[in-house]
C-alpha cells in the first residue's frame, strides 16, 4: 500500500552489509565522550542487533556509518558503550536480525518482519526514520540514549 | 473606511456571528439527511444489550451468532476521516438463542485507532483519507482498520480489511488479541477482506500489491498450507475475487494504479478504454492461467463462481459504470452529501473457446452471498441488498434473485431502513440449495434504532419471520459471519 516502507527495508538492508566492512578509524584529533546506547523492550532474546552510527544525512539515508556493532542478544536489553567520536551531530539505525542470518527480513513484498529504530526513537512517518528526527548531539560530555526496538 | 466605521462594521458582523452551541448542533442536524445516521460515530463499545422481539418468533432451530463488521468512528476533535472506508472497525455479535437474542460491539483495538484517538484527531492515511504526516507508519498496517469484514476460523475471529494482515479477535468476548501473523515471513502481508472458503472449509484468499498478488491457502484449522506469489497483468484495483471448486478468478478492472500518492485511492486512473480483464488460475497449478477480456465496469463484489462441464466459469457480479462511488460517494456520504451510485447485478460466462460474455440485468444488488455449501459449485440462488431511493447512497430491501428463472424475491424494509447484508444459515437437515434462513440487519433512521431480521430464504417477499431491536442505531457495515450453535 505504501511504497516507502520498501524504502524503509532498502534504507535498513544496507545495515547489514556495511557493518562487515567498517574499519579501525584512527583516533581524531579531539575526541568526544562516550556515546551510552542501551537498546530496551527486546521480545525475542535471539540473534543479534545490527547497529550503525552515521555522522552526516546523506550517510544515514544509506551510505556508511562511522561506526557499526553487531550486538548478540540474549534478553530484553543490549548495551553498548561508543568511544572515539568527534564532537558533532550522529544519527544511530538499528535492526534486530532476529533469526541471525545478517540480513534484515522481508515479507514477500519488501516489507521488514524484523523490527528496526533508531535514536531519539525516530518514528517512520510517511518514509523512514528522517535525519532530523534521529540526530543528536555528541559533546565533550558525551551522550546517551536508549532506543526501544521490537 | 475610518477606523470608527470599521470597528462597528466588525461588531455588526460579529454580533452576526454569535451562535450558541445549541444553535450550531440545531444547524448542523438540520443540514444532515436522516440516514446520515448510518455513517454516525460510535463513541465506545457497546456492551451486551437483549434484543427487544418486535414482530413474529425466532424458527425453531435458529441458534448461532452473526457476527458483523464496519466502520464506526470517522471523526476526532482535530480532524476526521474523509472517507467512509477509513472509519474504525466495529465488530457486532447479534447472538440467537432459543428465547432471546442479543447485541454486543466492541472497536477492534488497532494501532491506528490507537494513533488517532491519542492525536485527538484521524491523522492516519488511509483508503481515502490524507492524513498528517505527523502520523507513525512503519507498515501498511499501522494503518489498518480492520473495518470490513470477519472470517471465523480455527477458534479466532479475524477482523479482515484490504491492504494489511488481519486483527485476531476472540469470539466470546469481542477482545481484540492483536495482529495476525501467521508466520514470520509473512507478517504484514495483506489479506483481503474477502475470501473464498470451500465447503470443505479450506480458504482462499488473495493480498495485493500492485501487479503482484500473493495467493493464501488456509486449512480449515486457519493453517497456513501454503502462499504463492504470482503476477498479474495489471495493476487493478482489486476488493474481491472469485473461485470455483478448481479455479480462482481475478477479475481485473480497468481502475489502474499508476502513481504512488497517498490517499491510496488517489493511486489509480479510471482506464475504460482499456476494458476489464478475468484472469483464471488453476488452484492446483497457478501458473496454469487464462485471461479473458470484458467491457469495462466498475465493482466491489462478485458472486461465488462456478465450473460447468464443458469448461465454462460463471459467476454473477455487483456492477457500476464508474468508480465515482469509490473514490467520491464514499467520501461524500460522511458529510451528508448525496452519494449516487448505479449498482446493478450481472453474469459473467467465461467459455472454453476463450470468449467471455457479460449480461447485464437492470436489478439493484449489493452484498451478494450464495449458499456456503455450493462455494464454487452450481447454483442459481444469489442473495443480495435492493430497492434504491433516489437521492440516498444506500439501499433498502433485501432478496434473493434467482438465475434459472431471471425472478428476484424481494422485500423493501422501507424508506426508514438501511439495509445491510444477508447471509444464509441452513435448516438443519434441509440440503437444497437456499433451504434455510436469511440473517441479516438494517438500520431503522425512525427509530435510530439497529434492529435483526430472519427470513425464510425461500419466501423474503412474505416479510421477516422474526425482528428484533436494539437499543442503539449503529452505523451501517460492510461484511460479517455466522457462526451456529
Ligand atoms: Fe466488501
Amino acid at each position: 500500500m505504501f511504497d516507502h516502507t520498501f524504502k524503509t527495508a532498502a534504507v535498513f538492508a544496507s545495515l547489514g552489509l556495511v557493518i562487515a566492512v567498517v574499519n579501525a578509524r584512527p583516533a581524531p584529533a579531539q575526541e568526544a565522550g562516550a556515546v551510552t546506547v542501551t537498546f530496551s523492550g527486546i521480545t525475542r532474546p535471539t540473534g543479534a542487533l545490527m547497529v550503525g552510527v552515521y555522522d552526516s544525512e546523506a550517510a544515514f539515508a544509506g551510505g556508511k556509518p562511522v561506526e557499526g556493532f553487531r550486538l548478540t542478544v540474549d534478553g530484553p536489553q543490549a548495551n553498548q558503550v561508543i568511544t572515539g567520536l568527534k564532537p558533532g551531530s550522529y544519527a544511530i539505525k538499528v535492526f534486530h536480525d532476529v533469526d541471525g542470518d545478517g540480513r534484515m527480513n522481508t515479507n514477500g513484498f519488501g516489507i521488514p518482519t524484523e523490527p528496526y529504530a533508531a535514536s531519539n526513537n525516530a518514528p517512520s512517518r510517511m518514509g523512514p526514520p528522517s535525519w532530523a528526527d534521529a540526530r543528536f548531539e555528541v559533546t565533550a560530555e558525551g551522550a546517551a540514549q536508549t532506543i526501544t526496538i521490537d | 473606511m475610518d477606523r470608527r466605521a470599521f470597528l462597528t462594521a466588525a461588531a455588526a458582523a460579529g454580533l452576526a456571528q454569535v451562535v450558541t452551541p445549541e444553535q450550531a448542533f440545531a444547524r448542523a442536524a438540520a443540514s444532515q439527511p436522516a440516514w446520515s445516521l448510518a455513517v454516525g460515530d460510535v463513541m465506545g463499545d457497546i456492551p451486551r444489550q437483549s434484543l427487544r422481539r418486535i414482530h413474529g418468533k425466532p424458527p425453531a432451530g435458529l441458534a448461532g451468532t452473526l457476527y458483523r463488521n464496519g466502520p464506526a468512528r470517522f471523526r476526532r476533535p482535530g480532524g476526521d476521516a474523509t472517507h467512509w472506508f477509513d472509519g474504525d472497525g466495529l465488530v457486532r455479535a447479534f447472538r440467537i438463542g432459543p428465547d432471546d437474542a442479543s447485541l454486543e460491539a466492541k472497536f477492534v483495538d488497532t494501532f491506528k485507532r490507537r494513533q488517532d484517538a491519542a492525536a485527538r484527531a484521524v491523522i492516519t492515511p488511509g483508503f481515502g483519507t490524507l492524513g498528517s504526516d505527523r502520523a507513525v507508519i512503519g507498515s501498511a498496517d499501522d494503518t489498518n482498520a480492520a473495518n470490513t469484514a470477519l472470517l471465523p476460523i480455527g477458534g479466532e475471529l479475524l477482523a479482515l480489511w484490504e491492504a494489511g494482515s488481519p486483527y485476531s479477535v476472540d469470539p466470546a468476548t469481542l477482545e481484540t488479541r492483536g495482529l495476525k501473523t501467521f508466520s514470520p515471513e509473512l507478517a504484514h502481508m495483506p489479506f483481503l477482506a474477502h475470501p473464498r472458503i470451500e465447503p470443505g472449509g479450506r480458504v482462499w484468499n488473495l493480498g495485493l500489491a500492485g501487479r503482484r498478488a500473493i495467493v493464501w491457502t488456509l486449512a480449515p484449522s486457519g493453517a497456513v498450507e501454503r502462499t504463492t506469489l504470482v503476477d498479474l497483468p495489471r495493476a487493478s484495483f482489486i476488493h474481491d475475487f472469485t473461485a470455483t471448486d478448481r479455479h480462482l478468478v481475478i477479475v481485473l478492472q480497468p481502475l489502474i494504479q499508476d502513481r504512488m500518492v497517498l490517499p491510496f485511492v488517489d493511486a489509480f486512473s479510471w482506464r475504460p478504454e482499456e476494458g476489464t480483464q478475468v484472469l483464471v488460475l488453476d488452484k492446483d497449478d497457478l501458473s496454469r492461467r487464462r485471461l479473458y477480456d470484458l467491457p469495462a465496469f466498475f465493482f466491489f463484489h462478485l458472486g461465488d463462481a462456478w465450473a460447468e462441464a464443458d469448461g465454462t466459469v460463471r459467476f454473477d457480479a455487483c456492477l457500476d459504470s464508474t468508480p465515482d462511488f469509490a473514490v467520491h460517494g464514499a467520501r461524500d456520504i460522511l458529510t451528508g452529501k448525496p452519494a449516487p451510485n448505479g449498482v446493478s447485478l450481472a453474469m459473467v460466462a467465461l467459455h472454453p473457446d476463450g470468449r467471455a460474455e457479460l449480461n447485464r440485468t437492470p436489478l439493484t444488488a449489493e452484498f451478494p452471498r450464495a449458499d456456503p455449501r455450493r462455494a464454487g459449485l452450481s447454483r442459481s440462488k444469489t442473495i443480495i441488498n435492493s430497492v434504491r431511493t433516489q437521492g440516498r447512497p444506500l439501499l433498502r430491501g433485501v432478496g434473493v434473485s434467482d438465475w434459472r428463472t431471471g425472478k428476484a424475491d424481494l422485500f423493501d424494509y422501507g424508506p426508514d431502513h438501511c439495509a445491510e447484508e444477508l447471509l444464509f444459515v441452513p435448516r438443519p437437515g434441509d440440503g437444497n440449495e437456499l433451504g434455510g434462513w436469511l440473517v441479516g440487519t438494517s438500520l431503522n433512521l425512525k427509530a435510530r434504532a439497529t434492529e435483526l431480521h430472519v427470513f425464510d430464504a425461500a419466501h423474503v417477499s412474505d416479510g421477516p419471520l422474526c425482528s428484533w431491536r436494539a437499543e442503539v442505531g449503529l452505523p451501517v457495515g460492510f461484511h460479517g459471519a455466522w457462526v451456529g450453535g
